[in-house]
């Protein structure tokens, strides 16, 4: 079980989605641009991977005809606040692979998109993601006892796709004392494509007050009932690229399930039709 | 993935072998698993090798793109990689050809320039080193040249203290100086009032001297006076008889009878230092006085044919001119070159009276017939006349020339002059009587001892004898060979009137005979250089001559 357990962990975190990234035809290059094909990870971010994209394509444009670079999908600015798996369960995951973003370096989408300068930048987005879900779980006891160092570690793990380095200090975020029966809130996140308001996050417990330990289904049922009420079974709820069974155990989903910023970012996107 | 959800139940049931115990409730788990795995599989699987060898190939292709760049060193960029086509690749290559070339040309000319750049380095590099060069030449002069200012201002230095020291040591001497000049002062005064202590003793004693020879002439005369002798005495024009007992007194004059004509020479001897101009005889005996160019007189006794020195009469600062004798033959009378006639009485050496005035030498000094006054003759175109008693001039005649010789008569004063012409003075009128003239300067005068002729010397070689009677009948007198020595040459009369002496330029003396107007006798011989004056003795029996080279020569007729 904890085996199995381990093995749910390690295929999580080496998730890949083939990817192909073009230039954008109106972007002013001297040569041809060459697309460029990558396995990006699900559980980063866009502009933390991208780099060898970047200076490919950099290398037909002139330098005066480069400002930051930002990638969009079939006219969508792509947010790189958003993990990449998220990103393509939300808007290509019933599309034939590779995944083909646009890159484009001019006219950045100010509206719709953060500047991302550095490197810095994202790394505390994600701390703050990861303390934002301690604050739920915990309340934010694990990660206030937790030192500089150990914060730089999570940090370190993401960056450089250390799978070990990263669960040695993730693990801590991931324990509840006993009596509880589980976190105090589980921290979570449901993005839909069709509507107004980017996600839904709501304060929900694992476990009833009459111990009773909640589902995947008791939380969309609470939350977004919409998601699984039609029997023509118009939506998939997705995670990680998979669709868990409705009675799977919204405890062991948010221990195992999580990306590394201790979210469950859960998609909920129209079926296709056969 | 709708698949997947139906598959799930029928895998579910595949896998619950494995699954023995908890099988229904870790079947969402393994649904789970089973997704994952699934999903992996087609979503990473299938494209992770292609993806993995076309990143390796895109990596490749960069190398050769970057090696391709290196080699062109341009900012050209080529990807060589397969999907190009073969003209473009040629396209390419040429392209890569002729930037080649370029870059070449490009090359050689910027190496030329290199060159060029180098010598013109070089260049100034050697002009930096001579610069040093002479930088570091200069400086060796420097430092010689400071060493050398060093040198000399210590050499300066030392001088200075030198000299400092010296102007010590001459202040001090100088400081000496004036004390030793003070006391050298004080010594003059000291000498100079013990010479006037010993003159005024010296006066007192010739005083003394002077009134105990009074006292015995005094007793002579009073002698004298108890004897009856009858005494003529001739009245003079205008002269006061002075009845002064001592020296208005006329001696007896002696007189010669007659003249000897001298033959041969007695005695030759040099008789002064330098040059004789004067020689004379006293008028009652043998005594001679000669004076010349050494300042003095010296007096003679003739004896036994010789002339013997009796003694020198000192006190004239420059050459005698001219030498007279008193009538008493006690007293000598003598003119010097020093502007002053001299006075001496022959007891003492040393002048009893210097009569200066005269601005120029004293060519003749003469007694006044009255004994009391003297009367001489300058160059100074002056005659003065002189009072012995009070030795100071009582007159003086402007005579218009210069005056050589002075002769008194008892009427009048005959003065010699060289602008050829003889001058009477009538003394108490001091006016000029009579002009006679001359052939020539006259050089010297003499009267005769009757006072009835006068003889004049002149420079024309000749020699004029004048009546002073008559004032008029002249002789003249001339002889071959006799010439002028010089302006002062001097002829004589002989004691008896009869004779005219002269010395001549070739030092022989003349003799000529005043009745017959003929030379009577040349005596040659004696004499070397010519010949200054000559004197005859009152007796007749000598005559002595005397010349330039101071000798002096006594003939006689024996």
């Amino acid at each position: 079980m904890i085996a199995d357990d381990k093995d749910v962990l390690r295929d999580v975190w080496f998730g890949r989605i083939p990817t192909c990234f073009t230039l954008y035809q109106d972007e002013v290059t001297e040569r041809e641009a060459e697309p460029f094909y990558l396995l990006l990870p699900r559980v980063s971010y866009l502009t933390l991977v991208t780099d060898k994209v970047k200076k490919h394509f950099l290398k037909v444009m002139k330098a005066e005809d480069v400002e930051e670079i930002w990638f969009e999908y079939e006219g969508t600015p792509l947010k790189w606040h958003y993990p990449i798996g998220l990103l393509f369960d939300l808007h290509a995951s019933n599309t034939s692979l590779p995944w083909s973003i646009t890159v484009h370096f001019k006219n950045f989408p100010e509206r719709d998109l953060l500047h991302c300068p550095c490197n810095s930048v994202i790394e505390a987005h994600f701390m703050s993601s990861i303390k934002e879900a301690d604050a739920l779980k915990h309340k934010s006891q694990v990660i206030n006892d937790m030192q500089k160092k150990d914060h730089k570690q999570l940090w370190m793990g993401l960056q450089n796709d250390k799978f070990d380095q990263f669960w040695a200090i993730n693990r801590k975020l991931m324990e509840y004392p006993t009596e509880e029966g589980g976190f105090r809130y589980i921290p979570f996140r449901i993005y839909l494509t069709m509507s107004d308001r980017p996600f839904i996050q709501k304060l929900f417990r694992p476990i009833s007050p009459d111990g009773h330990t909640h589902t995947l289904g008791d939380l969309l049922k609470e939350v977004y009932p919409v998601a699984i009420a039609n029997e023509a079974k118009r939506y998939q709820v997705v995670i990680h690229g998979i669709e868990p069974l409705l009675e799977t155990p919204l405890q062991w989903l948010s221990e195992h399930l999580s990306h590394p910023d201790n979210f469950l970012h859960i998609s909920v996107i129209p079926a296709p039709s056969d | 993935m709708a698949a997947l959800g139906v598959d799930c139940s029928e895998a579910s049931e595949v896998e619950g072998n494995n699954f023995s115990c908890q099988k229904t409730a870790d079947s969402w788990k393994r649904d789970i698993i089973r997704q994952l795995k699934h999903r992996d599989k087609s979503q990473k699987s299938m494209f992770q090798d292609v993806i993995r060898s076309y990143i390796s190939l895109l990596e490749r292709t960069n190398q050769q793109a970057l090696i391709t760049k290196g080699i062109l060193g341009s900012g050209s960029r080529h990807l060589a990689s397969s999907s190009d086509s073969l003209p473009s690749l040629i396209s390419k290559n040429d392209d890569l050809k002729k930037i080649t070339g370029e870059l070449a040309y490009q090359v050689v000319e910027l190496q030329q320039e290199i060159r060029i750049k180098d010598s013109v380095l070089e260049g100034q590099a050697v002009r930096m080193c001579e610069v040093q060069r002479s930088l570091q030449g200069v400086q060796s002069d420097y430092g010689g040249l400071a060493a050398r200012v060093a040198e000399v201002t210590e050499g300066n230095r030392q001088l200075k203290r030198e000299y400092d020291a010296l102007l010590e040591r001459h202040h001090d001497m100088d400081q000496t100086f004036r004390v030793e000049k003070v006391r050298g002062q004080e010594l003059l005064e000291d000498l100079i009032k013990r010479k006037q202590h010993a003159a005024v003793r010296m006066n007192s004693r010739n005083e003394r001297r002077v009134r105990a020879r009074e006292a015995s002439l005094q007793k002579e005369l009073e002698t004298a006076g108890k004897l009856n002798v009858t005494i003529n005495v001739k009245k003079r024009r205008g002269n006061s008889v002075c009845l002064s007992l001592q020296e208005d007194l006329y001696a007896p004059v002696g007189i010669c009878v007659a003249a000897r004509v001298p033959a041969r020479a007695l005695h030759v001897l040099d008789a002064h230092e330098l040059g004789i101009n004067a020689v004379r005889f006293s008028y009652s005996s043998n005594l001679l006085a000669t004076g010349g160019t050494d300042r003095s007189i010296k007096l003679w006794d003739v004896k036994g044919g010789m002339l013997h020195n009796r003694g020198t009469l000192d006190g004239s600062n420059e050459g005698i001119t001219s030498i007279e004798f008193d009538p008493t033959g006690t007293r000598v009378l003598a003119g010097s070159y020093d502007k002053s006639a001299l006075f001496w009485r022959l007891d003492d050496s040393v002048p009893k009276l210097t009569l200066t005035g005269h601005s120029r030498k004293v060519t003749a000094a003469k007694f006044k017939c009255s004994m009391r006054h003297v009367v001489t003759g300058s160059a100074d175109r002056t005659v003065k006349i002189w009072d012995l008693h009070r030795a100071a001039c009582i007159q003086t005649i402007e005579v218009l020339s210069y005056c050589s010789d002075v002769v008194c008569s008892e009427f009048f004063i005959v003065s010699g002059h060289y602008d050829r012409k003889i001058r009477f003075w009538d003394s108490r009128a001091a006016s000029c009587t009579q002009e006679v003239p001359l052939p020539g300067k006259v050089t010297s005068l003499d009267i005769s001892p009757d006072h009835r002729q006068l003889l004049s010397c002149s420079r024309d070689e000749t020699l004029h004898v004048v009546d002073l009677r008559m004032n008029s009948c002249r002789i003249c007198f001339r002889a071959e060979g006799f010439k002028c020595g010089c302006d002062n040459t001097k002829a004589i009369f002989s004691p008896d009137g009869s004779y005219l002496a002269a010395g001549s330029a070739d030092g022989a003396v003349y003799i000529w005979n005043i009745n017959t107007g003929n030379l009577e006798t040349r005596l040659p011989e004696m004499h070397s250089s010519s010949i200054n004056a000559v004197a005859w003795s009152g007796s007749g029996e000598y005559v002595v001559s005397v010349d330039k080279s101071r000798r002096a020569v006594l003939w006689s007729d024996i």
